[in-house]
């Protein structure tokens, strides 16, 4: 009798979940493309991560730790598999490993797919993540579009197979480059991506297939991974994704048979399709928190912190002042600015002061948010809440701003704009909160928020036409190079954008990168931190949290920062649903 | 009259032609910093905006970008959407069979309901069945479609679990891609039943059910309004009163005389509504989550996907001139006096 009770009741909680094979997430976007040489977006690198493998992976929630997935071992120091000049690095590839064809993976399928991941190289496209470790360029092309002589001779030196081993040896220390590979380069099958059209890992074809036209890849919406998921279809139409479960995974057939990535653009549909049961995981963004706390059978995972810097204000050192209205007048005459407006560092720092981090963080992040000490995401090697942060001091604010430009400023008062890409209304609250701050130490001080379309944003920036503006950067890896890097190098993304230079920045950054050991890694990024702090090249605000949606019955979540379209996207292999 | 359609047909790739133009006209005012956009989805690709400018010819002046384009659509290639990420060709293909289908689904009740409810409420004007038409009309004029599309799919599917967003449900989806459904028409109603596959058909029935019930009740307004103002003018004419005082049945009053003088304005803005619907709901097919041609056409437009934009332009204006050509033949067809002019 308590046997078929228990067998009643179980039935009847087994009963509760709907679909208990097929797992779906409802998102926003489609995948732009399956190509892991293609692909630099989080939709479709979600996509990637699941049918494809890398040499290695991050430990789940960490952003240190690696484990090893295509290759067998870790490359380390201590086990020999790093050179001693730590430019070598030694992978051991795993047997037994069988692409979704059936084909066993080997290391010469390695090795032609880290070659093939650099020397596809499309306009945009995330091969310099390899390019600049592994040849220390940043692109396979000249000014002109021609590739670079040499460089395939190069690059087949760098990347070798010996046995069943692949040995790559990087131009200079990098001591990021695991974590790179971690997240980029998976692995494909040399034989079916040559035989559906694609290169034959031939020198006298790389250049035909590099920066391809989109519609000219053949991988874009057919894959050959060695996943736990192999790709079932791709379809345009209804947008969806359906990937099914490979049985051969060298770790085993994962819980679930089918997974169902679907773009549904109204937030409201895809709460419902959560409450029916039709959805599993939903991507809602922060500010419905609350419509969604209530939902019966459905559960929040709160706090999680992605691999992204804090909300930063950046200052555009050389404004191009041609028909520019973003800065008034273009003189410091109270009706704009002049181009280089934000040289002076007491400006920089009367923006600092003028920020009311705290009220931002508990009135418009509500609550789900902290104060930013540096430019990292937490977490990573050199960040440290105790590295100093600015404070909202009014007085200190209205201190800088009269002695900026020798006491001109306070006695003209300036006008401009800043400026940031629409749909965002959190931003839009702290650029007023901004706004009024400002504008209440001096009526003279005019700052003019403005909200433009992304096409609008791009030309703007491309043009150095916008004085301040609020930007973050999205990791490529968890590691503190590419945020250092891209935030505060001469060369980086936001140099590019804002024309900030600066010699002590660039050699330190430089000289951090190639450094392998850890704590003394970890000091030199202390250092640029306070380096940074005194300088106020631009002013980091906050970090923020993010929530994931799903039904109760998913099981077997592991929060990583660094997975991709992290928190909403998963690992599949890891989930099942249970009631 | 197939002189008359054979002349329509004959303007229409004039028709075409101006409305590309016009539209590369108006792209003029774009930089190619701004075009890029559709081709630059992140911010890390900013430094290789330049390069992705020169690669797409976005800086090449439009008059040659404009020839050659139409040079590859002289050859039948109408380039590649961005935003559909396919060529436009299978994009149109993909997206309109669905349209179509919602078109259809709506269409006929909208013309039914809204002429008939306009003819009652003209008849029995200032009574209840007008009160309520009138109520109607103003409800589904004003009340924006998402409102009614989320009330509608809150109640009939949130609560009463009966009729999912989406075209069909996960078990058809595998299906319908499977080996064993041929897909002929592109529309499923048509290819389930030549498959012979009923429980494709039921469910896709019930998934067009709310959309084409928002639809229904948002399009019919205008119809009911016009059709019950022009009942009410052709009711007050001479020769309704001559055939009553002839003694017709008032049925035969109202269904053979007067309501086919009223029909001219109804087939006219008929058409347009049919034009309208195949052209895209955009609000419906999002709430509903409904793979049609409005959202692409939206998508390709908000992100200046050009060959995507262009695309759908020529199709919404083929669709409007053979909607226009077919609504000159109705007229006909309701007054003779047109076909001997």
């Amino acid at each position: 009798m308590r046997a078929l009770l228990l067998l009643c009741a179980l039935s009847l909680a087994g009963a509760q979940v709907k679909n208990p094979d097929t797992f779906t997430y409802l998102t926003i976007g489609d995948p732009d493309s399956l190509d892991p040489a293609w692909s630099y977006d989080s939709t479709s690198h979600h996509i990637i991560a699941n049918v494809y493998e890398f040499l290695l992976a991050y430990k789940p929630g960490s952003l240190k730790e690696l484990e090893p997935r295509i290759a067998a071992k870790v490359p380390a120091r201590a086990n020999g598999l790093i050179s001693a000049d730590g430019r070598s690095y030694t992978f051991p590839i795993r047997k037994g490993v069988k692409f979704h064809d059936g084909k066993d993976l080997t290391a010469d399928d390695v090795r032609y797919s880290l070659l093939r991941f650099m020397l596809y190289d499309r306009d945009g496209g995330p091969s310099p993540l390899l390019l600049e470790p592994v040849l220390g360029v940043l692109s396979t092309r000249d000014a002109q579009g021609k590739p670079l002589d040499g460089l395939y001779a190069k690059a087949e030196k760098a990347v070798r197979v010996e046995g069943d081993k692949v040995v790559v040896t990087l131009t200079r220390p990098f001591a990021p480059f695991l974590g790179i590979l971690a997240s980029y380069g998976a692995i494909v099958s040399k034989d079916w991506v040559a035989a559906n059209g694609g290169w034959d890992g031939t020198e006298a074809a790389w250049v035909k297939h590099s920066n391809p036209r989109k519609q000219d890849s053949p991988l874009h919406e057919r894959e050959n991974g060695s996943g736990p998921y192999a790709l079932e279809r791709l379809d345009r139409r209804s947008k969806e994704t359906i990937l099914a479960r490979f049985d051969g995974y060298w770790r085993g057939p994962a819980p679930l048979k089918r997974v169902v990535i679907k773009l549904v653009d109204e937030f409201a549909t895809r709460k419902l399709m959560l409450q029916a049961g039709d959805a599993d995981v939903i991507y809602a963004p922060q500010m419905m928190y609350g419509q969604l706390s209530e939902v019966p059978g459905v559960e929040l995972i709160d706090g999680l912190e992605n691999l992204e810097s804090p909300t930063t204000l950046f200052f555009t050192y050389k404004i191009n002042p041609v028909g520019n209205p973003n800065i008034g007048s273009g003189r410091l005459d109270g009706e704009g600015i002049p181009p280089d407006f934000f040289d002076d560092r007491d400006v920089r720092l009367g923006f600092a002061s003028s920020i009311d981090y705290d009220a931002y963080i508990r009135d418009v992040m509500r609550g789900k948010g902290h104060r930013a000490h540096g430019y990292l995401a937490k977490g990573l090697v050199g960040y440290d809440e105790k590295n100093p942060s600015y404070a909202f001091d009014l007085k200190k604010a209205e201190e800088h701003f009269k002695k900026a430009w020798g006491g001109k400023l306070w006695e003209k008062g300036f006008t401009c704009t800043l400026m940031f890409n629409d749909n965002q209304p959190n931003i839009l609250t702290l650029t007023n909160m901004i706004k009024k701050n400002i504008e209440s130490l001096n009526p003279k001080f005019k700052l003019d928020i403005r909200t433009v379309q992304w096409s609008t944003y791009l030309e703007q920036t491309q043009g150095h036409k916008i004085p301040v503006f609020i930007g973050m950067w999205m990791g490529d890896y968890p590691d503190a190079h590419n945020f250092a890097f891209n935030l505060l190098h001469s060369q980086g993304y936001f140099a590019g954008k804002s024309s900030f230079a600066n010699k002590d920045f660039d050699a330190l950054i430089d000289q951090a990168v190639g450094e392998l050991d850890g704590a003394k890694r970890e000091k030199l990024y202390r250092k640029l931190d306070r380096l940074a702090f005194d300088f106020a090249p631009s002013i980091p605000i906050a970090g923020g949290f993010r929530f994931r949606t799903q039904r109760k019955w998913v099981k077997g979540f592991k929060f990583s920062p660094v997975f991709p379209d992290s928190p909403y996207g998963s690992y599949f292999f890891d989930l099942k649903k249970q009631g | 009259m197939l002189r008359f359609v054979g002349k329509r047909l004959a303007l229409l790739p004039l028709v075409m032609l101006g409305v590309t133009v016009l539209l590369f006209a108006l792209l003029q005012f774009l930089t190619p910093e701004m075009r890029a956009a559709l081709y630059v989805k992140d911010p890390r690709q900013l430094a290789a905006l330049e390069a992705i400018i020169q690669k797409h010819h976005l800086r090449d002046p439009l008059p040659i970008q404009y020839w050659s384009w139409l040079k590859q659509v002289l050859v039948g290639d109408l380039g590649y959407s961005e935003t559909a990420k396919m060529p436009v060709a299978d994009a149109i293909r993909a997206f309109f069979p669905a349209t179509l289908e919602l078109t259809f689904a709506a269409f006929f009740p909208i013309l039914f309901i809204g002429v008939w409810l306009g003819t009652k409420s003209a008849v029995h004007k200032d009574k209840f069945v007008d009160h309520f038409s009138r109520f109607v009309a103003i409800t589904g004029y004003s009340l924006p479609s998402f409102v009614l599309g989320l009330l509608l799919l809150m109640i009939f599917y949130g609560k009463m679990k009966m009729f999912a967003p989406g075209r069909y449900s996960l078990d058809v989806d595998l299906l319908v891609h499977s080996d064993e459904f041929r897909h002929v028409t592109g529309l499923l109603l048509v290819d389930s039943v030549l498959n012979w596959k009923w429980s494709v058909f039921w469910d896709v029935a019930k998934h067009l059910v709310l959309p084409s019930a928002t639809l229904v009740y948002i399009s019919m307004a205008l119809l009911l309004r016009i059709t019950r103002s022009s009942m009410l003018e052709e009711l007050g004419k001479d020769y309704v009163r001559t055939a009553r005082a002839k003694g017709l049945s008032e049925r035969a009053v109202i269904n053979k005389h007067a309501r086919a003088n009223a029909l001219i304005p109804v087939v006219t803005l008929s058409s347009l509504l049919f034009v309208g619907l195949l052209g895209g709901v955009v609000i419906t097919e999002t709430v509903f989550d409904y793979p049609g041609i409005g959202r692409w056409g939206v998508n390709a437009a908000q992100q200046l996907d050009i060959p995507g934009v262009l695309g759908s332009a020529l199709l919404s204006s083929l669709l409007f001139v053979v909607a226009n050509m077919l609504a000159d033949v109705a007229y006909a067809l309701v007054d003779p006096r047109i076909r001997v002019q």
